[in-house]
């Protein structure tokens, strides 16, 4: 009974840490609360992932903040159509002797510590960089130096360039459901925020803007544990868990399910993807948020509220769909919603 | 060109040789013409089945004497009990500035026909017709008073299947119209009242007698179930504010709507067993009984 209440005392405390970790990051990154609400959920579900924006918007300003928040390390590579696994994993150098040295890369110097580590333009990566990251994402370790290097900590940001399509590698299914969420970071609509990005100097130098955000606001230590409890923590009724499976089968066979969009052949549009790790994945979120709204129990918003985030890059549809982008699986995912009914 | 009856029968009996060749001259009336009128006679000519008749031998249209115009010929041909029948109807217009009552002649013709026995020619003999000063009317002295008498005109046959059947097609294209107007302007029975959802959901509930934690929950899920249907789109809490700029009826009830989402929410998913039954039934009442009204007022 005590150590529940403990457990109750720390979340709540965790809960006013994680939201004065949000401030924080909205100190320097402006306009953009939903992102950062899904990034916090993310760090707290212990999910990584890829971050979908135009170029300028504020990625690296957000992750860069993200890692200075939690404290740690930082480590970043830039994907590259001539990358190799070996790249990520060594720095091989000519040494003061004129020999060649392999030493390990930052993100094994780092491994222990590293919170945050940004693939900077992911699809440019061969599969075999894509297929070494999966074994990151999944198992938060990989094989260097004839050893076992583990990742305790670590949530993988990446971004992906959506404007270029030569030589861009499109990520593999299996490496894309490793992602807890795919966010979408555009430019502010708030005009005040614009206006700030655009005229104020302190948002044009971002290592003075990063100075703005309060170093270790959140130990990023802790957040495996408070992960943890916070999955144990958050209840999920059984009419909620009703709703879940019914949407999961809405999205799986839409039509039985009376979900209907206009000029798409539902009985054909959904090909794979929805998987029970996306459902779980969701759900992990869902709680997640519940936490940082301080209930102690899931209600459908929570679910709704990152369904897209975390479903709709799981969700693969028919390549005559495919090929009009993820607006498809994003209407369908808002149909799903539309039509079933809770509680 | 109608003509009424056989007024003036002027039958050439032809020489021996041509006996089964006739003319038969009509017309509306041998008398009563005035300057500028139109005469109006009809030659019925009958040959032999094989008579070919010459239209170069047709009279032409133009001026006959010094007050007579012919001014129109039409030639229709029939067979009539085997013999060949050409119908001449010509029209003539009458100069002839009268001062008293008198005839006129009609010069006669002669029209060209070929058989098998060669060609021969058939008189269409002169025939007169009175005219009068405008004046009065001076017909020939007839014995009979009757024989003044101008027969009835034959009745038209009307064929009354086309009529009918556009008055039908129109009559039908005005009913079409007036539903498709109808149906645009809302009138009834196309005014479709908006189905009032709550007031059945009122009535539905005051039904329900027991207040147990089943019926309860089963009453709330009435109640999403009838907003879903007023949203269409199912809806949650947070769609609330949506919904009350789309149904501004419901404004005034947004305290309402709130708690009736918070205790949804503590039933359904926050696994609360411990409230007040009564109470919350009661005020499930009252909230649908509320939703109605405003609903009505809407």
């Amino acid at each position: 009974m005590n150590e529940t209440l403990h457990v109750v005392q720390k979340l709540s405390d965790w809960r006013v840490r994680a939201l004065e970790f949000e401030q924080e990051i909205q100190k320097a990154v402006i306009g953009q609360a939903r992102v950062v609400r899904l990034v916090t959920i993310c760090i707290f579900a212990r999910g990584h992932v890829l971050i979908e924006g135009d170029v300028g918007v504020g990625k690296t300003t957000l992750l860069r903040s993200v890692s200075r928040a939690l404290g740690g390390d930082f480590a970043r590579v830039e994907g590259t159509v001539d990358m190799m696994p070996s790249d990520i994993l060594y720095h091989t150098y000519l040494g003061e002797d004129g020999r060649p040295r392999v030493d390990p890369s930052e993100l094994l110097r780092h491994a222990e510590t590293l919170p945050v580590f940004f693939f900077n333009e992911i699809n440019r990566a061969r599969p075999q960089v894509h297929s070494l990251l999966l074994r990151l994402m999944a198992e938060r370790s990989v094989s260097a130096f004839n050893r076992v290097h583990h990742f305790p900590y670590l949530n993988v940001f990446a971004d992906r360039n959506m404007v270029e399509r030569e030589e861009t590698f499109e990520l593999p299914a299996a490496a894309r459901d490793r992602f807890l969420m795919e966010i979408l970071m555009a430019a502010p609509d708030d005009e005040d925020a614009r206006r700030r990005l655009v005229f104020d100097p302190a948002f044009h130098d971002t290592e003075t803007l990063l100075e703005r955000v309060n170093p270790g606001t959140l130990d990023y230590r802790e957040t495996p544990a408070i992960a943890r409890a916070i999955q144990t923590h958050v209840r999920s009724s059984d009419a909620l868990e009703r709703y879940v499976l019914n949407l999961w089968q809405a999205l799986v066979e839409p039509s039985s399910a009376g979900v209907s969009l206009p000029d798409v052949d539902l009985d054909s549009l959904v090909k794979g993807g929805a998987s029970p790790r996306g459902l779980a994945a969701l759900v992990r979120a869902a709680r997640v948020r519940a936490w940082l709204e301080g209930r102690d129990y899931l209600v459908p918003e929570d679910v709704r509220d990152v369904f897209i985030e975390v479903m709709a890059h799981r969700i693969f549809v028919d390549p005559i769909h495919a090929l009009r982008g993820d607006d498809i699986v994003k209407r369908l995912c808002r149909a799903v919603f539309d039509a079933t009914p809770v509680p | 060109m109608r003509i009424a009856c056989l007024a003036l029968v002027l039958a050439a009996t032809l020489p021996a040789c041509a006996q089964e060749t006739t003319v038969r001259i009509r017309s509306a009336r041998p008398f009563g013409y005035f300057v500028g009128d139109l005469i109006h006679a009809r030659v019925d000519v009958s040959a032999p089945a094989d008579a070919v008749l010459s239209r170069a031998s047709l009279p032409n249209p133009g001026p006959l004497t010094g007050s007579l115009d012919l001014r129109d010929v039409k030639l229709s041909e029939t067979s009539e009990n085997g013999a060949h029948l050409w119908r001449l109807d010509l029209t003539y217009q009458n100069f002839y500035v009268a001062l008293d009552a008198r005839d006129i002649e009609i010069p006669g013709f002669e029209l060209s026909i070929s058989t098998a026995t060669g060609a021969r020619t058939i008189a269409v003999p002169a025939w007169r017709i009175g005219v009068s000063p405008l004046r009065e009317v001076a017909p020939r002295k007839q014995e009979q008073a009757s024989d003044y008498l101008r027969p009835d005109g034959s009745s038209a046959f009307v064929n009354e299947a086309t009529p009918l059947n556009l008055a039908f097609a129109s009559g039908a294209a005005a009913l079409l119209a007036l539903l498709l107007v109808a149906r645009d302007r809302a009138w009834p029975p196309f005014q479709q009242r908006k189905a009032r959802i709550f007031s059945a959901l009122a009535r539905e509930i005051s039904t329900r007698r027991s207040a147990d934690d089943a019926t309860l929950a089963a009453t709330i899920q009435s109640v999403h179930r009838g907003l879903d249907r007023a949203n269409g789109p199912i809806l949650l809490s947070g769609d609330l504010p949506e919904f009350l700029r789309r149904h501004p009826e419901f404004k005034p009830l947004r305290s309402d709507f709130e708690q009736f989402f918070e205790t949804s929410k503590r039933l359904f998913f926050g696994g609360e067993s411990s409230m007040d039954d009564d109470c919350a039934a009661e005020q499930l009442a009252q909230f649908v009984s509320k939703l109605a009204r405003q609903e009505r007022s809407g």
